[in-house]
């Protein structure tokens, strides 16, 4: 029953290590075009390295009043749930483990794991700032799951036929006969709210409310420091991989090369292209929202995208 | 395995957390500027952390008041190992115009080990970049000498 290559899947490919080195590459050339757009050098592409590198060799700190085992286990759970989300997103015609009924919802629940392990975290630490953090944190992801599970909905329905599929294999194999979701008129929509349901998951610049370094001192990170604020940031990087993979896994699938390695290359570059519209572009010309108008545009603009999209997949269209 | 990795990677990931101790924000602009788009100072790595337990290098301007003495030195006292504290403009290392006021608390160097001093009033973005620079080499030389010594200093 037991396979090897399980193992290998897990560890390196597109488990953990393709995780690390694909988040931390994807991280870098974000800051990189990021700098390019305000017309100046920029750090190098390996610099998220770096940091990562340097806070493993500082000092951790841990509050008196803190909870220590939770206070330093938060960090790794929600590093673990990404790396099993990785492993659930099919990459054209590959995925690691094959057909799992209903993935689709153990990947609704996986994300929203590293955002409670910010929680839980913050929590732990046992700082007013990071009681603040916090409850915004919270906010954020009730701001963006609504419209994440609509786009879902919406594509399940698509990909369905006559019911509603809830298999990312299904998806891949309606994408690999029918062309990229993307192309289907019904779906633009729905392809623009999970563009937009990308930075707020990963909680990059306009929509970091919960981090916001100038008011409330990064808030649920605020006591966090050296080894634990590392694998912090390095969630942050793997976010970004692994979240833009879902959009290309979702809407920017298709027949593939055939070979696994290509198909990996392919995959990379799409969710490049999608970490350039949906993260760089949009911190790069827009200042940070508020709690309450984060809230707002997600359940009105996001939400209503996704709705469109929704109704005209199950009228058929 | 990876000391050498991480040893190098402490002078290319310098995090910055600024403490104004009573200064007359002259300083604390020309700080700023040496981190805006005209003279990046990301591209060295740098980058403002926005609480002490995230930094690597404490920026200290203004002149150091009998106020606020202790609050600077507990701020410092939040930062981990390795660290570098860095004085900017005249006021925390001499005390400049306001040295015989009473509410003058003495220059830092009385109270925690500088590093570097950036000279000028105010400091130029240059000599700020100049400076902040040779405190990440420092900061570099303190993790090998903390590692030498099993973690402690």
């Amino acid at each position: 029953m037991f396979n090897w290559m399980w193992l290998f899947y897990i560890l390196v490919f597109p488990g953990a290590l393709f995780c690390f080195v694909g988040g931390t590459l994807l991280n870098g050339l974000d800051r990189k075009v990021y700098a390019k757009m305000q017309q100046r050098i920029g750090p190098p592409i390996l610099q998220p390295f770096y940091d990562f590198m340097k806070l493993m060799g500082k000092e951790t700190i841990i509050p008196y009043e803190a909870n220590k085992p939770v206070f330093l286990g938060a960090p790794v759970v929600g590093f673990v749930a990404l790396v099993t989300i990785m492993l659930l997103l099919p990459q054209f015609g590959f995925s690691a483990f094959g057909d799992i009924n209903a993935d689709m919802i153990v990947i609704i629940y996986l994300l929203t794991i590293p955002a409670a392990s910010i929680i839980i975290g913050g929590a732990a630490s046992g700082s007013p700032y990071a009681g603040v953090g916090i409850s915004r944190e919270m906010v954020s992801v009730i701001s963006f799951e609504l419209p994440l599970v609509m786009v879902l909905l919406a594509i399940g329905r698509k990909a369905g036929g006559d019911g509603v599929t809830f298999s990312m294999k299904a998806i891949a194999d309606y994408q690999a006969a029918n062309g990229a979701m993307i192309c289907q008129w019904s779906m633009i929509p729905a392809a623009l709210a999970m563009l937009l349901v990308v930075p707020c998951e990963v909680g990059c610049h306009p929509f970091d409310v919960a981090e916001a370094e100038t008011e409330i001192c990064e808030g649920p990170l605020v006591e966090y420091s050296g080894a634990p604020l590392g694998v912090f940031k390095l969630n942050y990087y793997v976010k970004q991989l692994v979240v833009s993979g879902l959009f290309a896994a979702l809407f920017l699938g298709g027949k593939g090369t055939g070979i696994v390695a290509a198909d990996a290359v392919i995959f990379y570059v799409e969710c490049l292209v999608v970490t350039f519209f949906s993260m760089t572009l949009i911190r790069a010309s827009l200042a940070r929202l508020k709690v309450e108008q984060v809230f707002k545009f997600y359940w009105t603009v996001v939400a209503g995208l996704a709705l469109v999209s929704l109704v005209l997949a199950w009228f058929g269209l | 395995m990876f000391d050498n990795l991480i040893n190098k990677s402490a002078a290319k990931s310098p995090w910055l957390f600024h403490i104004n101790a009573g200064s007359c924000n002259g300083c604390d602009i020309e700080l700023v500027a040496g981190l805006t788009p005209r003279y990046d100072a990301e591209r060295l790595g740098f980058r403002l952390a926005g609480t002490p337990r995230h930094a690597d290098i404490v920026v200290v301007t203004g002149p150091i008041t009998a106020q606020i003495k202790d609050r600077v030195l507990r701020t410092i006292e939040q930062d981990p190992e390795p660290r570098c504290i860095v004085t900017m403009g005249s006021c925390p290392a001499s005390g400049n115009v306001f040295k015989d006021g009473y509410p003058y608390a003495g220059p830092l160097s009385k109270y925690v080990d500088v590093d570097v001093d950036i000279a000028g009033c105010a400091a130029k973005p240059e000599t700020v970049l100049e400076g902040l620079y040779q405190a990440a080499q420092i900061l570099e030389q303190k993790r090998k000498a903390m590692k030498n010594k099993g973690g402690q200093i």
